[in-house]
């Protein structure tokens, strides 16, 4: 199955880095956007998270703060 | 059977990765586990003084590090160690769904940051505090930031952060900043856009759905308050020592992990590298965790030599090296 994930990125955030090529490496598709560069990007992830920090992580509407291996995977259809 | 290996690494940043790479190098039997992949390292935003590497970002470093591991057959795996105990000549390492077997251990479990322990900080955190810079100051285009801190961490943060913000605020309670010249004066080259107020503290963080100001422990402008959008906490790191500590590894009076200048411990077969040692003071880097990574993985080596195949419960023997 495949999932709707965007993930909300800075540019300088290696947490951002590990979360996309841990998708890569198990070739799940996401779209990766750095809020840096896009206000309304920005505006949107404060508003699903409730916070300022990132990495976030939107998949099929649930919302993850920051790079949580095992969380990512069980929601990404990920097996170990 | 627990798989025995002959050295397990705890920790993967760069201490932990240098020792992996030594280790692998010496033909030993390597496990390295870690959490926080790149340790302080991963955070440094870009690193300008790690020799041999003119320019490179502190992540891109340590996946480098990994690599040159487990070209040399380290295996490095995500996990959080739960345990380590001594059982005969050998110490058993668990996570929480394994254990491990092995002659010697290193701790390279680096430090974890500080916090100013007030009200309000922990619920706070993510909307508008924050404890990496390198992470999150980038959010705060055109916003105003303070900083508490003074040590380089909290320079460079603010060299970042000045990209940024408009207005930064730097709270230190010393007399002076303790950055590197180099970062200071990049720092200074920000001009107004930085304050930094000296000799004072936060006594207390303000806001309730999100950060709005602190109250300091001094008047500036005028005022006891003072608001921003964001608050970013570099005030230094402590070791999270409760592993070496359960296993009798005797400690300084600072907290960090006592080692003598190989990174032994006061028990043979464990040694320590990187930020949670203490060898250098306060003076640590990228460098100096990589270099007593080394050493400490110089030790593990000499000391599984000469000890390594005496424990009843060794099961598998190592590669001996015959240098």
């Amino acid at each position: 199955m495949e999932h709707n994930i965007k993930i909300y990125t800075t540019p300088t955030c290696h947490y951002c880095k590990m979360t996309k090529e841990f998708l890569d490496e198990n070739n799940v598709k996401y779209e990766a956007v750095d809020v840096t560069q896009d206000e309304t990007a920005r505006n949107e992830m404060i508003e699903k998270s409730g916070q300022m920090g990132v990495p976030v992580i939107d998949i099929d509407g649930q919302v993850l703060v920051g790079f949580n291996k095992e969380k990512l995977a069980e929601l990404a259809g990920i097996s170990a | 059977m627990e798989e025995h290996y002959d050295v397990v690494i705890i920790g993967t940043g760069a201490a932990g990765l240098a020792a992996s790479l030594y280790a692998g190098r010496y033909k030993m039997k390597v496990l390295t586990i870690g959490e926080d992949f790149g340790g302080a390292t991963a955070t440094a935003w870009t690193i300008w003084n790690y020799p041999g590497a003119k320019a490179i970002d502190g992540y891109d470093l340590m996946k480098i590090m990994k690599e040159q591991a487990e070209n040399v057959g380290a295996k490095i795996i995500d996990g959080k160690v739960t345990k380590v105990e001594k059982e005969g000549d050998c110490f058993v390492v668990s996570t929480r769904d394994k254990k491990y077997e092995t002659s010697t251990v290193i701790f390279a479990i680096g430090t974890e940051r500080r916090h100013l322990g007030l009200p309000n900080e922990k619920e706070l955190t993510g909307k508008g505090i924050h404890y990496c810079a390198t992470c999150d100051a980038p959010l705060y285009i055109g916003k105003t930031i303070i900083v508490v801190g003074g040590g380089d961490a909290s320079v460079k943060g603010i060299n970042l952060a000045g990209e940024y913000a408009d207005k930064i605020y730097l709270i230190t309670m010393e007399k002076e900043l303790h950055g590197e010249p180099i970062n200071l004066e990049q720092m200074e080259k920000l001009g107004d856009k930085v304050e930094v107020l000296y000799e004072t503290t936060i006594e207390e963080i303000i806001g309730t759905e999100k950060f709005e100001k602190v109250k300091l422990s001094k008047e500036f402008n005028g005022n006891n308050e003072l608001v921003a959008d964001g608050l970013f906490i570099e005030i230094g790191a402590v070791p999270d020592v409760e592993l070496p500590k359960s296993l009798g590894v005797a400690l300084d009076e600072e907290g960090y992990i006592k080692v003598n200048n190989m990174m032994q411990t006061n028990i043979p077969g464990i040694c320590a590298a990187g930020d949670a040692v203490n060898i250098f003071g306060s003076f640590k880097q990228d460098i100096t965790a990589a270099c007593t990574g080394s050493v400490a993985a110089t030790s593990a080596y000499e000391f599984e030599r000469k000890y390594g195949g005496t424990c009843e419960k060794h099961t598998k023997p190592h590669v001996k090296n015959t240098v």
